[in-house]
């Protein structure tokens, strides 16, 4: 059963549609990366999910609420920019916030202990939020959000404002996490969605223009090409590749052939089979796979 | 110089008082501080020499909070 | 519990900005300067060069009710002006900065967040009207005369619930309007309206919360509660409820609506 389902999600603004009939479900255990240039509802879609937000129609149910217990006790969520009681130290932060999800106070100390630990801000734990960079309020931001384990985690653009090393380390604790919860979360940085995910929502001017697994995706958008280059006689090679039943199309440039194909693994195994039986002279084989990037221009483009 | 005479310092004494802690509790703020609208020694002023009123305007618009 | 917690935090964090320090403080001392000025109000004519040759100008004996009226005006203007200004951010300000993102994504129920600032508030200004009322009432039993304690405690209730209701106005505009300025616009205007409707119609308002002051006073030159005192302390119980409950409901709707 899905752990998240949105059914015809609509966020309309005056007159505009920021989120615009919208539905998708996802498994437990996934993470997911919604994926879209800026402007277009990512946000909006989050702060729905996250109870911020009342859609303008459609729902959005989470297959562990039973009736009237509310949704957001199962929910972690962590903003782009998230903002804090300055004047509180991290530590108190975390044991306000456990406590707002009904731990209890002990608990809620345990909880923010662990945490600090974890998400690697135990030092500064009792030093004032004043004090802390823009790297160590992220953390302690997905820390405030999984204090009360929730089972799906909602990160709005986790990394983006990040340096190198501190987007890293933050996708290496999103790894972690993933073995515990759900993860969703935005993005506009494609790459880190192909880092970490296991599958997308691409979004555009607040419509879903494509979801699914990142394999699944890739198949069905790829624009991969095969790449050869043989030792000698390449013209002659480019002739016997091009009368293989799978291979569309071929052509040669700096002395290497580029080879594309509706079904790539079909036309891949052909290549390799003739390749054997008549020993041609292959010096490279090259897979070039598409990006995310790629896909979600063809995607968008549709 | 009548009236300084007459004055029961004893009744006048808690208006003075309660004005110093005032101005001292702002002072303290004051000096740990670094989150101002404006520029932090423009308050000093305000405390100092607004003797009532400046402290309560610094508690209210001093701080970014 | 939840309540507790959001209670406990708005406690800590005014004692943290200094608020309960110096708003009680400023109660006082708003409190006993009508009793002390008007004390000394001979000396002081004298020390400015005493009246005109042949003026006859007869500074009347003050009654102890006639001072605390005195000081009951102090509060409503200096004094509301500071609580309308120490509380204008008091949701416009975590609205404004963000804070409130990650509250609300918590499963903080929407009416304990209202009412614990609210309450948070109220803990604050009361304590500091029960001192500075405390301090008015041992200034004018030491230089104008007899006051039961009786009537300090009556004086404290009943002026409480004005200030109940320029709290609760507060945090009604604070539970919609995002901009702490405007909040203290809206909440001073409304009380300017108020005060206002009261004075034009006054043959038919009574019972308006403005009359509080006066109808204390009534009270204590006749030495008992009058009728008018108490209607028209139901009356601003049934206003602090409904903006209470006003601000519960268009808080709600403005939280899930941007």
């Amino acid at each position: 059963m899905a752990l998240l389902s949105v059914t015809n999600l609509s966020k309309k603004y005056d007159s505009n549609f920021a989120v615009k009939n919208v539905s998708f479900e996802f498994q437990p255990g996934k993470c997911i990366a919604l994926i879209g240039p800026n402007g277009a509802g990512k946000t909006t879609i989050l702060h729905i999910l996250a109870g911020l937000l009342r859609p303008t129609s459609g729902n959005v149910k989470m297959s562990e609420i039973n009736g009237n217990s509310d949704i957001r006790s199962f929910i972690g969520y962590l903003p782009q920019y998230p903002v804090f009681y300055t004047w509180m130290t991290g530590s108190e932060f975390l044991i306000y916030s456990g406590q707002l999800a009904h731990l209890s106070k002990k608990e809620a100390m345990a909880r923010a202990n662990e945490l600090l630990e974890r998400v690697g801000i135990a030092d500064a734990g009792n030093k004032p939020i004043a004090k802390y960079s823009g790297g160590m309020k992220q953390r302690l931001g997905i820390a405030q959000a999984i204090i009360h384990n929730p089972k799906l985690l909602i990160l709005d653009e986790p990394v983006s404002s990040l340096d190198p090393i501190g987007r890293r380390e933050v996708l290496t604790l999103m790894e972690e996490l993933k073995n515990e919860m759900t993860i969703l979360f935005s993005t506009h940085i494609l790459t880190d969605a192909d880092e970490i995910s296991d599958a997308l929502l691409l979004l555009h001017q607040g419509e879903i223009v494509e979801a699914g697994s990142i394999n699944i995706l890739r198949e069905k958008y790829q624009t991969a090409t095969i790449e050869l280059s043989f030792s000698h006689n390449t013209r002659f090679y480019q002739d016997k590749i091009l009368q293989l039943s799978s291979v569309d199309n071929g052509y040669t440039e700096h002395d290497s052939i580029h080879v594309s194909a509706s079904d790539i693994s079909l036309a891949r195994e052909e290549i390799l089979k003739a390749a054997a039986d008549e020993k041609w002279p292959i010096t490279s084989f090259t897979l070039h796979r598409a990006s995310l990037e790629d896909m979600f221009m063809k995607a968008v483009k549709k | 110089m009548d009236l300084l005479q007459e004055i029961d310092w004893q009744l006048v004494a808690p208006l003075l008082v309660i004005q110093l802690i005032l101005m001292i509790v702002a002072l303290v703020d004051w000096i740990k501080a670094d989150d101002f609208n404006g520029p932090k020694w423009l308050w000093f002023f305000i405390i100092i020499f607004l003797s009532i009123p400046g402290p309560v305007i610094y508690f209210i618009f001093g701080r970014r909070r | 519990m939840q309540w507790m917690t959001l209670f406990k935090k708005e406690i800590i964090e005014n004692w943290r900005n200094k608020k309960w320090i110096w708003v009680p403080l400023i109660f006082i001392l708003l409190a006993i300067i009508d009793p002390i000025s008007n004390y000394y109000m001979p000396q002081i004519i004298d020390s400015i060069g005493g009246m005109p040759e042949g003026a006859v100008f007869e500074i009347p004996e003050l009654s102890s009710a006639e001072v605390i009226l005195m000081t009951l005006g102090q509060l409503s203007s200096l004094g509301v002006l500071v609580i309308i200004l120490m509380s204008m951010g008091a949701i416009a300000g975590e609205r404004k900065s963000g804070v409130i993102e990650l509250i609300l994504v918590k499963p903080v129920s929407y009416q304990h967040y209202i009412t614990a600032k609210w309450a948070a508030l109220l803990s604050l200004v009361w304590t500091a009207l029960i001192l500075g009322l405390t301090a008015c009432w041992y200034y004018t039993v030491t230089l104008f005369g007899e006051l039961p304690v009786i009537s300090l405690l009556q004086i404290i209730f009943f002026y409480g619930l004005w200030i109940t209701l320029v709290v609760t106005i507060v945090i009604f505009y604070n539970s919609f309007v995002k901009t702490p300025g405007l909040v203290a616009f809206l909440s001073i205007a409304t009380i300017m309206a108020m005060s206002l409707l009261t004075q034009v119609f006054g043959r038919f308002l009574e019972w308006s919360p403005n009359n509080l002051s006066g109808h204390i006073f009534e009270s204590l030159m006749i030495d008992q509660l009058t009728g008018d005192l108490i209607a028209t302390a139901f009356v601003t119980m049934g206003l602090i409820i409904s903006f209470l409950i006003g601000a519960i409901i268009l808080f709600r709707r403005k939280s899930l609506a941007e």
